[in-house]
């Protein structure tokens, strides 16, 4: 079984990512490659949603892609968020700490619900900075 | 006063005793002396008495008789002054009672006047003339007996109706032209004779009599046995010839009472005899006292001597007393006394300095003795925990291979004292690789447990590298041969058990053979041995290979059970160890090869003490198949494409196996992490390597085997990474996969070795609440 990935932009600053089947050393050159072209084209403040619902399974080498993903969000002043990571899954994040316990999420509404906090959030920090 | 029990008065009453019983044996021999000699003196006084008593009367009889014969001679001529000179003769002599005058008659129709004078009671002389009072005196025995009496004769004693009383007389013949015409008759009176006996002399008690030749009684000291008869015995005794007194038996005269000895006299001119009774008890009674009287004397000179003796050895013993006292005082373990002051260097004087010496001697020893215990118990009290300290060198002695029931062991040691030099030890050297040994210390005792316990641990660190028997053996010589100058060594039996499929790795360093029992027959496995190790430095090891089949049991053992001696002197042997467990029933659990093996030396050796230690190992191998756990088994290249192939050949087996998807997926992660590892870090060039994956489930457990032949990597030895909780926080990513790794796998093994990189991974299912091992 091999990864499956698509690709979803709600907005233009925000890029959500359906992981489906493994992630492991003989996938995650594939999902590098998908993903590099749409984190170039991401303004500063994007937020990556990775949507793990379909994941079944991650290595060292996905973790590493994931980790990859997080620095490029970073140096944009965004986020990469994780949504409904399955158990397995969830174990190997667990191990290793790979991503605060904050920004992993079950399900959409939880996420939506957080996403429109920053977004106020920087809406705020607008208003004030005015 | 302790009575008997003190020496003093013992000594003074034996003294006591002692004398009194010579001075009575000299006592009764003096007394027999005295006894005779004083017997003699009163013989002698008795016949001196008897004779001069004689002698007395016969004074006074003389004097009756003179007149007499005078009277007679005068009558010769005068015939008819006759009774003129009766009266005078009795006026001048008082002892006289009557005189007559008595003639033959011519005519007894007519015969002549015998004229007869008187003394009457009162003093006055009366008269009377015989010839006319019709007794016809001439026809009368005296009278005719009297005529015979020429020179005079005392005739026998009558009674006289006229005076009523005994008297006797003396008659003297008148002679004319040498014929007898009459006879002069004196009367005496028995009481006159009496009274001349009366103040004779005599000793006290004794009685004095005079009798006439017919055996009466003329005189006694008893006036009533006057005229009576002596007894017969009393006359025979008088009767005797010589001067020896005679001895009288008891009875022979009323006056004297008991035994009594007889002293006469004869009354010269007479015929009588006097005699002198004197009683034997009269005589005896004076030396009696006398000898009681000496006997009491020397008594109380005994009874002094005694007391003095008790005095002095009272006085001379007391320290002894004392000394007794301490002794006691040493019995009851104190020292601490005074001991009576040395006054001169007598016995006692010796004995005080000898116990004061004792005393110190003793206290020292005691304290010698005190210090010696403790050291003595605080030794044992070491050996004991020593002994627990080497039980727990060994491992437990059954062990039962917990994953899969291949192969059980059971061992027992039993050291000859509280620590030996026997040794057996056991442990996984990887999952699959099993590696016992049982080893004999030359030498028992402490040094040989200390020995023991350098070997057990050198031999546990170094086998994980050694690997291989004859390897460990070599490199246990080689540690175990420096400093080594007690030059003690220790025999080896070394076996390395592949759990996977029963084959035994043997390498021996001069131990006895072990023993392979299969289907119930025992024989020896020869295996090459090389010297015990610690000897020689150079020493080298060779290895022999033996597969084991399902039922095999292989027995290890120790010196201890060969040369186990009975009574007799005999050794247990290898015959009798081969027979022991090819006995009905076939023992068939490694504890029955133990405990009848153990049993049979004990029985046999039974009233021996065991000289030493001994060891039993068995092992059993049971084999179970592999068939049932899902086994699989793989070869691959050092490439991402066949690692991933075989990570789904992996998780389809899993998968048929039933194992749980969690697990299978935690097997695949590590499983992966470690050969994509293997594939970029192994190789110079990547695709050159090879992989070996051996996997393994079985009831809820996992068990994955890698080997790959690329550069050494412990993934235990690997740095943690960094958990900052964000991995973006990392500058490099690393580390991540081998932390994961050890994170999923319930047990991880690693060693390396001249074939590469041997890694043993254990994962148990969450639902499994099995330990590890």
């Amino acid at each position: 079984m091999t990864l499956d990935v698509r690709t979803e932009r709600p907005s233009p600053d925000r890029l959500v990512l359906h992981l489906q089947g493994r992630l492991d050393a003989n996938t995650y050159l594939e999902f590098d490659g998908a993903a590099r072209p749409l984190l170039a084209e991401l303004p500063t403040g994007a937020t990556v949603v990775l949507d793990m619902a379909g994941l079944e399974y991650i290595s060292s080498a996905g973790l590493r892609s994931v980790a990859r993903i997080r620095k490029t969000t970073r140096a944009l002043d965004g986020h990469t968020l994780l949504l409904d990571p399955q158990p397995q899954v969830r174990k190997v994040f667990d191990i290793v700490k790979a991503v605060p316990v904050s920004e992993v999420f079950t399900s959409t509404s939880e996420l939506d619900a957080y996403l429109d906090r920053i977004q106020k959030k920087i809406i705020d920090d607008t208003d004030g900075g005015n | 006063m302790r009575g008997l029990r003190s020496i003093a008065s013992r000594l003074a009453l034996w003294s006591l005793l002692g004398s009194a019983l010579v001075l009575t044996a000299i006592g009764m021999l003096l007394l027999g002396h005295l006894r005779q000699t004083w017997l003699r003196s009163a013989h002698r006084e008795g016949g001196t008495l008897a004779l001069a008593a004689a002698h007395g009367i016969e004074a006074h009889l003389a004097r009756a008789a003179e007149v007499t014969r005078l009277l007679a001679r005068l009558a010769r001529t005068r015939s008819e002054l006759t009774e003129q000179l009766a009266s005078d003769a009795l006026n001048a002599n008082p002892d006289l009672a009557g005189i007559l005058f008595a003639w033959t008659p011519d005519d007894p129709a007519h015969p002549p006047a015998a004229p007869f004078v008187d003394r009457r009671p009162n003093g006055s002389l009366s008269r009377r003339d015989l010839s006319h009072d019709g007794t016809r005196y001439w026809e009368q025995p005296w009278f005719r007996t009297g005529l015979d009496c020429t020179d005079g004769c005392w005739q026998k004693p009558f009674f006289s109706q006229s005076r009523q009383e005994r008297l006797i007389n003396y008659s003297v013949a008148i002679r004319l032209a040498g014929r007898s015409i009459g006879i002069v008759n004196a009367d005496v009176t028995l009481a006159w004779l009496q009274s001349v006996l009366g103040p004779l002399k005599r000793p006290d008690g004794a009685l004095m009599f005079v009798v006439d030749q017919e055996g009466r009684f003329l005189a006694h000291d008893g006036i009533a046995r006057l005229g009576l008869a002596a007894t017969p015995e009393l006359r025979q005794a008088l009767a005797m010839t010589g001067d020896a007194p005679g001895e009288l038996p008891a009875g022979v005269d009323p006056g004297v009472a008991g035994r009594a000895w007889l002293y006469r006299a004869p009354v010269a001119g007479t015929g009588w005899t006097l005699g002198l009774l004197v009683p034997q008890a009269q005589l005896e009674s004076s030396l009696r006292h006398l000898f009681i009287r000496e006997l009491s004397l020397g008594l109380l000179a005994m009874l002094g001597i005694a007391v003095i003796i008790l005095v002095v050895t009272r006085r001379t013993l007391s320290p002894l007393a004392t000394l007794t006292g301490r002794a006691e005082h040493v019995a009851r373990g104190e020292l601490d006394f005074t001991l009576p002051r040395v006054r001169r260097r007598d016995e006692i004087g010796r004995l005080t300095h000898a116990f004061d010496r004792m005393r110190r001697q003793l206290a020292h020893h005691l304290e010698q003795l005190t210090r010696a215990t403790r050291e003595q118990e605080r030794l044992r009290s070491e050996l004991e925990i020593a002994h627990q300290i080497q039980v727990a060198l060994l491992p437990s002695e059954h062990y039962l291979d917990a994953r899969c029931a291949m192969f059980e062991l059971h061992a027992t040691l039993r050291p000859a004292r509280a620590v030996g030099g026997d040794l057996y030890s056991y442990f996984m050297l990887d999952q699959r690789h099993f590696c016992l040994m049982v080893g004999d210390v030359s030498d028992k005792g402490i040094p040989a447990a200390l020995f023991m316990a350098r070997a057990i641990t050198l031999a546990k660190a170094l086998a994980p590298r050694a690997r291989h028997p004859a390897l460990l053996l070599d490199q246990l010589n080689r540690e175990l041969c420096q400093g080594n100058e007690s030059c003690m060594f220790i025999t080896l039996l070394c076996g390395v058990l592949d759990t996977s499929d029963g084959r035994l790795v043997l390498a021996s360093a001069g131990h006895e053979p072990p023993i392979l029992y299969q289907r119930g027959i025992g024989r020896l496995i020869e295996v090459t041995t090389g010297p015990a190790i610690g000897l020689d430095e150079d020493a080298g090891y060779v290895e022999q290979e033996l597969a084991m089949e399902a039922g095999d049991t292989l027995l290890m053992y120790t010196d201890g059970i060969t040369e186990a001696g009975a009574p007799d002197g005999s050794m247990f042997g290898i015959e009798r160890t081969l027979a022991s467990l090819e006995r009905m029933p076939l023992p068939t659990t490694p504890r029955d090869f133990t405990a009848r093996l153990m049993a049979d030396v004990d029985a046999f050796a039974e009233g021996c003490d065991q000289t030493d230690d001994i060891t039993i190992l068995a092992l059993s191998w049971h084999h179970r198949s592999r068939e049932n756990a899902g086994m699989l088994d793989l070869t691959l290249k050092t490439t991402l494409e066949d690692v991933f192939a075989a990570l789904e050949r992996c998780e389809s087996a899993l998968d048929e196996a039933g194992v749980a998807a969690g697990t299978r997926e935690d097997v695949r992660l590590v499983l992966e992490e470690l050969m994509v590892n293997m594939v970029h870090h192994g190789h110079g060039n990547p695709s050159d390597g090879s992989i070996r994956l051996h996997l393994r489930a079985d009831e809820g457990i996992v068990l994955a085997e890698l080997h790959d032949d690329g550069m050494a990597f412990d993934p235990l030895q690997a740095a943690s990474p960094t958990l900052s909780g964000d991995v973006a926080d990392a500058e490099e990513v690393g580390g991540l996969g081998i932390h994961l790794v050890r994170a999923m796998a319930s047990e991880l093994a690693y060693h390396h070795d001249r074939d590469g990189n041997h890694l043993q991974l254990r994962f148990i299912q969450p639902d499994q609440t099995e330990s590890p091992t």
